[in-house]
């Protein structure tokens, strides 16, 4: 039998109970010193009240039957009105491009093969197969609406599976499909009239957060390339260039978005012959873009002024020409180190886009403005709405700059 | 050596400076066509379809009411009068809220990296809220806060000083008694300012040389408050009053109005605390990022050196975080400054929204264009500030 | 870098360039088509083929004779189509006629729990529609703010603009034709009871809440100046957040139109505690604009609000439209069923008072409808908005100012 080895002396006494475990947390995060213990009794204090006051207001003495009564409203606006959609359901429409975006997501997932897409694509389908079961009445909400809803959890496993299975399953792919979805997205809400089935829908009547987060988009995907364009524009050696491209974005940044957007339906329509085709959305949405774009053009300038001279040289160095060097080099190192002011300007331009009221057309937040002051016995709710409309906004908001920071992470912005 | 491998130059439509003086070329005439097509368009519709231009409209009466308003306002004001109110409205609300949201937003940025799991949590809930709601969605919420207060007739009064009410805020505030002495005592204090600057220059200098000298903050606000009171006694002793008399709030009238003194109104203070907590939440970022793009080296090296934490903060870390940190923050102060034009939202008159009541009297086109120089002219002095001060603190690249 | 990577890089960038592109081209909707520019490139090529040809010096200067003539033929044309039928025929050839209008203010304009636009000024539109359609549903609404109702109007965007614009001597010069006064209006005031006032008159200092951008503002300052009332006054752009202010007594009194007072009342907390002052501090005659410069268009307008008006009066409604002779001279001719009041001349169908009525009903019933028993409740009986009389019977005056000029 082997002589047992055993520790000279005591055996270690365990870290004092001011150091381990929950207490130890507790002392070092909390109460480290009288100064940060104070300050942490006075917010636990306030937080405490706070919640109580508020989870009592939620529960007992708010009234929300005015988001019960908007409903779909708040999702597609007028889009399903009989002036919008004379004879017919259009509901359908943007519940199939919902079921569209599910799939891209599912692909996503099915790319990756975990971690964040495949928590993103399984959150978005579970939350809106769940409003399947909202307690409305089946004439208020009809079952194929129901069935709709319900479908994109199979929607996400149908792209789970393509990705898996099929040649789209590549990351190029992935992202053109998204690209012809949103181009198919537009085709289907908007319709035409060559297409059976699909009888236009006027812009006009778009509306609700359907509304904002299409122009988001659409804002998103086309103020970046225009912005990256301007930033080079403003850093060019050619004076009348930069010139142009400094005007431009200065002119942008310096007037507020409600007066740009004014001007567009006051002003604009005069500049242009009295019978060109004119669209008023269409202006909007131009104006926001070249908003955004201005600021996304600065918050590039910055990444690429950060940018280590040396990449460049060494580019030249191995016979790059400039346009490739900008392109493949210094670009992407650029729009790297400034993803999240990229990040937070496309949460501010999906803030902005319910500035569309200023045109008359119906965003979420418009669309509930107007509707509770039309029907005055709706007035006393504005508080429950306005709350409301905070927490759809912070929800797309947040999971915008949840994704960005995930995205920084995987890309090591800032270990290097 | 075959022929076509002899070197016969770069042809001319590929050389640099060829194409660089084209592509400008084209371009400066494309804006210049394009540009001169919306004017003649513009011009043409004007004339065409009788739409009222022109700024003639200027010297009329504007008859119309404004909210609160900072400079003295009567109706039978003038248009231009007018408008230049409604822009000292919005100046006063982008001043005051850059300063107080760049305040509240560096604390918040220095809880978030705060020690104490508590604060540093609610930094963050702070920041990922208020920055993620729309402003008018946050700015309504303040606005029923306000409204929660008790109605004036019922409002808090504090030593027949101070009144607190959903009309708004009533505090003591000095009223001009005479043009020519307030003048001369703001010129006074002007003057005052530029030698406490001066004084602190000098000593800091002195410190630098001799290794002691007075504090240089503390002598340089010193000399300011000691011209500023002589210059005060001066003027009230030569003049038989005081430059500036306080004028106290009190109600008046049947319905117990507050008046005199000066009132910060409902709807303004709504519109600040929305401007300011939304703008902070914006800053508090920028400033976190930049105290942690400072190496750590740099305040070990400070502590090294036997630097008090105040001292290390002031004279190390902040002027290198500042390089990181001005030129967001100018973009920050131009959004607040812009941001402003939601106030109509919740009563309060800012420039956007009595231009919008103008254009009912005199054309839209006009007046549209007047907001845009106004707010570029605001917008371009942040930048221009913004830009000198980056300049002054930036490194030189070597 | 290698260069095959490279290339594959490049074409995926141009890619994405171009289906942005074609997204651009769908979201234009209404913006210029491939097709149209590729036509209009056609036609100028086709242009400079001609133009190209040799030509003598002579044969430029007839030609540019003969260009000069008929550019000011056409220039001719173009000042006739000004005043006549040039709207007509747009609006026939879109299908639909654009109104600009609200949809915040209950009774005149607002939104129902479906999201449709209803309300008195929608519904005017919706006879115009009817009118000149057949189809009331032939309308596009669309929203403004206050601001933009001038500049929409004098743009000439909108067939007819209907969102309770005053009937005022300025805008009639500046904005458009106001066609007929469809409802009397007056600004008024609501305070609380408990301030113990019985007239606008003992306002004296008191704080008052006002929308923005509108004449209620210009009137309450003319108010005040001429009593020496020395008000307050706060702005609000939307009544949310003014009714909110007033309810809560930021402001000691509400002025605004009486119509949208009695409306907005019963929003309150406590309607009860309410009273709408007796004083009248201005005149707003309501009614439909129709832009500058097309007279037939304006007397279309005119023409429709009077066939409401006077179905009302001789008591055809929505139900019981003749559609055949009835023996009655009068509303015979107003049905197109004998006689005639000018449709011909208007480019309207013989028997439009039939699709209009028939469609909206007569402004009898739009009333009830909106602004009525069935809306928001406003009295008309011996009222301003009932009718001068019954037209059949001129001596049984019903005291009210509705009256549009007789139809025959």
């Amino acid at each position: 039998m082997a002589a047992e080895v055993r520790p000279v002396g005591n055996p270690p006494l365990p870290p004092p109970i001011l150091e381990r475990g929950v207490i130890g947390w507790m002392h070092a995060n909390l109460f480290s010193t009288w100064f940060s213990g104070a300050l942490t009794a006075v917010s636990c204090l306030v937080i405490g009240a706070a919640a109580i006051f508020g989870i009592n207001w939620i529960l007992f003495n708010a009234d929300w039957s005015v988001i019960a009564t908007l409903g779909g409203q708040l999702v597609i606006g007028q889009y399903n009105t009989e002036l919008a959609c004379p004879g017919q359901n259009c509901f359908w429409r943007p519940q199939v491009s919902v079921l569209l975006v599910t799939l891209i997501l599912g692909m996503m997932w099915g790319l990756a093969g975990g971690g964040l897409p495949k928590r993103m694509g399984i959150a978005v389908a579970v939350i809106l197969s769940a409003f399947a079961l909202l307690p409305y009445s089946f004439e208020r909400m009809g079952m194929d609406v129901r069935l709709l809803l319900g479908a994109n959890i199979p929607a996400l496993g149908i792209g789970w599976a393509i990705a898996r299975y099929t040649p789209l399953g590549t990351s190029r792919n992935v992202a053109l499909s998204a690209v012809v979805v949103f181009v198919a997205i537009l085709l289907l809400v908007r319709g035409g009239p060559a297409i059976p089935g699909l009888e236009p829908v006027s812009v006009r009547h778009w509306g609700g957060l359907m509304l904002n987060l299409i122009l988001a988009v659409g804002g998103i995907a086309f103020s970046f390339p225009i912005g990256i364009a301007l930033a080079l524009g403003r850093r060019s050696s050619l004076p009348v260039v930069k010139l142009l491209c400094v005007v431009f974005i200065e002119v942008f940044r310096g007037v507020p978005l409600i007066t740009l957007l004014f001007m567009s339906q006051v002003l604009v329509p005069l500049a242009f012959p009295e019978n060109f085709p004119q669209n008023s959305l269409f202006r909007a949405a131009i104006v926001i873009t070249l908003f955004s774009s201005a600021y996304m053009a600065e918050n590039i300038r910055g990444g690429l002024q950060a940018l280590h001279p040396g990449q460049a040289e060494a580019a030249r160095a191995l016979g790059l020409p400039s346009w490739q060097t900008m392109l493949f080099i210094s670009l992407p190192q650029a729009i790297r180190n400034v993803i999240p002011a990229i990040v937070g300007q496309f949460i501010a331009l999906f803030k902005d886009t319910s500035l569309v009221y200023i045109i008359g057309m119906l965003d979420v937040v418009e669309i509930s403005r107007a509707f509770i002051q039309g029907n005055p016995e709706y007035l006393a709710s504005t508080k429950e709405l306005f709350l409301f409309l905070g927490l759809v906004f912070w929800v797309f908001t947040y999971s915008m700059s949840y994704v960005s920071r995930r995205v920084e992470e995987n890309l090591g912005v800032g270990r290097r | 050596m075959s022929p076509s491998l002899t070197y016969k130059g770069v042809p001319v439509w590929r050389h640099t400076q060829v194409i660089q003086w084209t592509t400008q070329f084209v371009s400066g005439i494309l804006v210049v066509v394009l540009v001169s097509w919306f004017a003649a368009n513009m011009i043409n519709a004007v004339q065409d379809r009788e739409i009222p231009h022109g700024f003639s409209f200027l010297d009329r009466e504007y008859q119309t009411p404004i909210g609160q308003h900072f400079l003295p306002y009567e109706s039978s004001d003038t248009f231009l009068y007018a408008f230049i109110v409604a822009a000292t409205n919005t100046l006063i609300v982008s001043i005051a809220g850059v300063v107080l949201a760049t305040l509240l937003g560096t604390f918040i940025g220095i809880a978030r990296l705060s020690g104490n799991w508590i604060i540093s949590r609610i930094a963050l809930i702070y920041v990922e809220f208020f920055r993620n709601v729309p402003l008018l969605v946050q700015l309504f919420f303040w606005f029923y806060i306000v409204l929660a207060l008790p109605p004036v007739r019922e409002g808090y009064v504090l030593a027949d000083r101070l009144y607190l009410n959903n009309a708004g805020l009533s505090i003591p505030w000095l009223s001009v008694s005479g043009l020519g002495s307030s003048l001369g005592w703001i010129g006074l204090v002007v003057v005052a300012i530029v030698a406490g600057i001066v004084v602190h220059r000098w000593l800091v200098i002195r410190e630098i040389r001799r290794g002691s000298a007075p504090d240089p903050l503390l002598m340089g606000i010193a000399t300011v408050f000691v011209i500023g009171a002589v210059g005060w006694l001066v003027i009230a002793l030569s003049s038989g009053t005081a430059p500036f008399t306080v004028s106290l709030p009190s109600p008046h009238g049947a319905f117990g109005r507050i008046s005199d003194g000066f009132t910060m109104s409902g709807g303004l203070m709504a519109l600040m605390l929305g401007l300011v907590i939304y703008t902070a939440s914006f800053i508090a970022e920028i400033v976190r990022a930049g105290i942690q793009s400072v190496s750590r080296g740099q305040i070990e090296a400070a502590r090294a050196l036997g630097l008090s934490n105040a001292r290390t903060l002031r004279q190390v870390t902040l002027p290198q975080a500042m390089r990181v940190i001005v030129p967001p923050l100018i973009s920050q102060f131009l959004n607040l400054t812009k941001n402003s034009s939601l106030a109509g939202a919740i009563g309060f008159s800012d420039l956007t929204n009595v231009a919008k009541t103008m254009t009912q009297t005199a054309p839209a086109v006009s007046i549209f264009l007047m907001i845009m120089a106004a707010y570029l002219a605001m917008s371009l002095t942040y930048s221009l500030i913004g830009n000198l001060y980056n300049k002054r603190i930036s490194i030189e690249r070597r | 870098m290698d260069p095959k990577m490279l290339k594959n890089k490049v074409y995926f960038v141009v890619a994405v360039l171009l289906a942005l592109a074609v997204t651009l081209a769908a979201c234009g909707g209404g913006g210029l088509s491939e097709e149209d520019v590729e036509e209009r490139a056609q036609t100028l090529a086709a242009e400079r083929m001609t133009d190209d040809t040799a030509m003598t010096e002579a044969d430029v200067e007839e030609k540019a004779q003969m260009l000069a003539q008929t550019m000011v033929a056409q220039q001719m044309q173009d000042d006739q189509m000004e005043t006549v039928g040039n709207r007509l025929q747009a609006v026939m050839d879109r299908g639909r006629v654009i109104c600009a209008s609200r949809n915040d203010v209950p009774g005149y304009g607002s939104l129902d729990d479906a999201g449709n636009n209803v309300g008195f000024d929608i519904d005017l539109c919706r006879a115009l529609a009817a009118a000149v359609l057949g189809d009331p549903n032939a309308i596009e609404i669309r929203l403004i703010t206050a601001a933009e109702r001038g500049p929409t109007i004098q743009s000439g965007e909108v067939d007819m603009l209907v969102r309770t614009v005053t009937w005022t001597t300025s805008r009639d010069a500046q904005w458009g034709n106001y066609a007929q006064t469809m409802f009397y209006d007056g600004q008024g005031f609501m305070v609380r009871k408990d301030l113990g006032v019985s007239s606008a008159m003992e306002l004296q200092e008191a704080s008052v809440c006002v929308t923005l951008g509108t004449t209620t503002e210009l009137n309450l300052q003319d108010f005040s100046n001429q009593n020496n009332l020395n008000l307050t006054v706060v702005t609000f752009e939307d009544t949310d957040a003014l009714v909110a202010a007033y309810d809560s007594q930021q402001c000691d009194a509400f002025t605004n139109d009486l119509s949208q007072l009695a409306a907005l009342r019963t929003a309150l907390s406590n309607p009860d505690d309410h009273v709408i002052l007796p004083d009248t501090i201005s005149e707003e005659p309501l009614g439909p604009v129709v832009p500058h410069g097309d007279d037939q268009w304006f007397d279309i307008v005119k023409t429709v609000m009077g066939i409401l008006i006077y179905a009302e009066a001789y008591g055809v409604t929505a139900d019981n439209v003749p559609t055949e002779a009835t023996g009655d001279t009068k509303v015979d001719r107003l049905f197109g069923l004998g006689g005639s009041f000018g449709q011909d001349s208007l480019g309207l169908d013989e028997t439009v008072a039939q699709d209009v009525i028939g469609a909206v009903g007569n402004y009898g019933e739009i009333y009830d409808r909106n602004l009525g028993p069935d809306g928001i409740d406003l009295p008309r009986e011996n009222g301003r908005n009932a009718l001068w009389a019954n037209a059949r019977c001129t001596d049984c005056p019903k005291g009210g100012q509705i009256y549009a000029a007789p139809l025959r």
